[in-house]
């Protein structure tokens, strides 16, 4: 299946030319994990502290993804 | 001697006077708080003769904790008709805790026109005609009082803009950055144009010859400062070349615009397709990219190790403003449905320069564009409105006056307000503890009255969901918890190391133990930020405040908002229930 995934803050320039936020499609098997794709991003687990899949954040790594989520991953990240 | 100094502009005398037995350990919002709720009439017109400014550094201000340069700014608020404190981080609190002034309290009202300018060191006080800096940009006007007072090393500067003199209540009160910038704001509620009411055009502070701030219990005030310094290097978001280092508060674009919270074009959506194009991320490239150096942030403010602070540059490498703030980047960005930084920049800059809040000014422009003043997008048009404010025509006097009176002045009844103060970058629809702080803050809508975002978005101090509405005591707690940190003088960003780490927040309460020779434990910081919460929602009930006042536009109840397509529906029994009767 392919989902579209979005990286974030430093988790971006773990890709060279992309930019932060830009969706770019990962094709994963029909019952991969968030944690299968962030493996599959050679991220390491603590660096994607943050994932929101179709709006809603998942703190759950073993969820199972659908053909055509929309992910955004993000590294530790503060503000206001 | 720890001193109150007031300066009363009626007849511009300045008097010291010995901290009350009563207020000793009061400072930053606590002692704002308690003053206005003493001393002001809360039935007083903002901008008359009996309301007050009350400028207070925090418990901690002026020692050598980490990230603790905060200045709280008190009053009636012009645009809530409630009682305000806006904080913010500049050297002159630090320059204040030094020469031993506690709350330094602005009263009166001249009966002749004109303004003044306040300069305090360690003689004393005094006070001269300042009409020559009136009706400039306070990008003149910094650098001409630095050149006058000595240097940028040696006072910083507190002014009010053109908004501030024209008595706009959408206007802040601004503070220098570290190199002189005019760009550090306590922004909110309109306490530069009560500033204005008075007369009072600056205030200039030289600590030359002041003494350290006396420690009562110095090996307390070290073990607690270590402790919070170890959290604040250890944290992910706090660390050097940690998130908020590299990338600024605008971090948050894409986080928000991902959650479906990022409130766009008037909260009419909660993703902005340009929020990529915005974000802090795209600051960060661009700057690399017209610079040719990877820029990281610096402090606001002396002592500040989290150092969180941007820069923009424009094409040619020379800086065009700071900082762009999450909030500032939000409110000209994705609320205005503009998605281009030089444009977010130069109404950032503008801002500053006239001395304008920028989450209120952003939302004031938003509004209008639904009221058809101008079509969401059109940066350049946006540019000549804040041009308006400047000049002080009709149009900008309107919108200088906030997004209540926007929206009535064109007939607009979608705004996002509450207290009469425009919502900041979260959307409560579908971030229900987010809204109900805006809800039932004395405040008004205030983002930073309790940042439930941690856990609600961030996944600090703990998971939770954004869309579920059990929040009633998440509300509470964290306004009870942020008004002791107000207090401190910490930037609240401290907040998400040391609800992380607990020997962090301990150490908080350690220094100022340390400082005032208390014995409080963890338990007090909910008992003083509960006392702090009580004397406010007291002087608002005597403005006149009711349980009505403490919910959100009734449009939220009936427009569902994408992506989520959910509606506020949090019942009102449940927002009386944050502080219960």
């Amino acid at each position: 299946m392919s989902i579209e995934v979005r990286l974030h803050g430093t988790l971006a320039a773990t890709r060279p030319g992309l930019r932060a936020g830009d969706p770019f499609p990962v094709e994963l098997s029909g019952d991969a994990t968030v944690a299968d794709l962030v493996a599959a991003l050679t991220l390491a687990p603590e660096d994607a502290h943050l994932v929101i899949v179709n709006g809603r954040i998942l703190h759950d790594r073993a969820a199972v993804l659908a053909e055509g989520d929309r992910v955004g991953l993000f590294p530790p990240t503060g503000g206001g | 001697m720890e001193r109150i100094l007031r300066v009363n502009m009626t007849d511009r005398t300045a008097s010291f006077e010995p901290v009350p037995e009563t207020y000793r350990n009061r400072a930053g919002r606590w002692m704002t708080s308690s003053l206005v709720h003493d001393e002001v009439s809360p039935t007083c017109h903002p901008l008359g003769p009996n309301n007050k400014v009350i400028f207070s550094p925090g418990i901690v201000t002026g020692t050598a904790s980490p990230t603790s340069s905060r200045i709280s700014v008190g009053g009636k608020s012009p645009l809530t008709g409630g009682i305000k404190e806006s904080n913010s981080g500049t050297g002159l609190g630090r320059r204040l805790a030094r020469l031993g002034i506690r709350a330094l309290v602005i009263e009166g009202q001249p009966k002749e026109k004109g303004f003044w300018l306040l300069k305090i060191d360690a003689k004393g006080a005094a006070i001269e005609p300042a009409d020559a800096w009136a009706g400039k940009r306070l990008s003149e006007v910094y650098p001409a009082l630095f050149a006058r007072f000595g240097g940028k090393g040696k006072v910083d500067v507190c002014s009010i803009g053109i908004a501030g003199e024209l008595r706009m209540a959408a206007a802040g009160v601004c503070f220098n950055d570290q190199e002189g910038r005019p760009s550090r704001y306590a922004g909110r509620g309109g306490l530069g144009a009560v500033l204005g009411s008075k007369g009072l055009k600056a205030i200039v502070v030289d600590d030359s010859g002041a003494k350290e701030v006396p420690l009562a219990d110095k090996p307390t005030f070290e073990q607690g400062r270590k402790k919070l310094a170890d959290a604040l290097g250890e944290h992910a978001i706090t660390k050097p070349k940690g998130a908020l280092n590299s990338y600024g508060t605008a971090v948050l674009v894409n986080i928000l615009n991902e959650a479906g919270g990022l409130p766009t074009r008037n909260f009419h959506e909660g993703r902005f397709e340009g929020a990529a194009k915005i974000a802090g991320e795209a600051i960060f490239a661009g700057n690399k990219e017209r610079t040719g150096a990877e820029v990281y942030n610096h402090a606001c403010s002396p002592g500040c190790v989290i150092r969180c602070s941007n820069t923009w540059h424009r094409p040619d490498g020379s800086e065009h403003t700071s900082c762009i703030e999450y909030e500032s980047d939000w409110a000209f960005g994705a609320n205005c449905g503009i998605d281009n930084l030089d444009q977010i920049a130069e109404l950032n800059l503008l801002c500053n320069d006239f001395g304008l809040d920028t989450i209120e000014i952003g939302g004031t422009l938003a509004v209008a564009a639904e009221g058809g003043v101008w079509r969401f997008g059109d940066g350049v048009r946006a540019i000549e409105l804040l041009h308006e404010i400047g000049k002080g025509t009709p149009l900008g006097r309107i919108l200088g006056n906030g997004a209540v009176v926007t929206g009535r002045t064109f007939g607009v009844c979608r705004v996002p307000h509450v207290k009469g103060q425009n919502m900041p970058a979260y959307e409560p629809r579908a971030i229900k503890g987010i809204g109900m702080t805006y809800a039932v803050s004395p405040m008004g809508a205030d983002h930073t009255a309790g940042y439930t975002i941690a856990p609600e978005i961030l996944g600090v101090s703990g998971k939770l969901d954004p869309l579920n509405p059990d929040k009633a005591e998440l509300a509470r707690n964290f306004q009870y918890a942020t008004a002791f940190v107000d207090s401190t003088g910490h930037c609240l960003f401290i907040a998400f190391a040391i609800l992380d780490i607990a020997s962090g927040f301990e150490g908080t309460v350690e220094e100022c133990n340390g400082v005032l020779g208390t014995a409080w434990t963890m338990a007090d910081v909910a008992r003083i930020g509960k006392e702090i919460l009580d004397l406010e929602r007291d002087f608002n009930r005597d403005a006149g405040f009711t349980a009505q006042d403490d919910r959100l536009p009734e449009f939220m109840r009936s427009e569902p908002l994408p992506p989520h397509n959910t509606v506020w529906d949090i019942a009102d029994v449940e927002l009386d229930r944050v502080f219960g009767a």
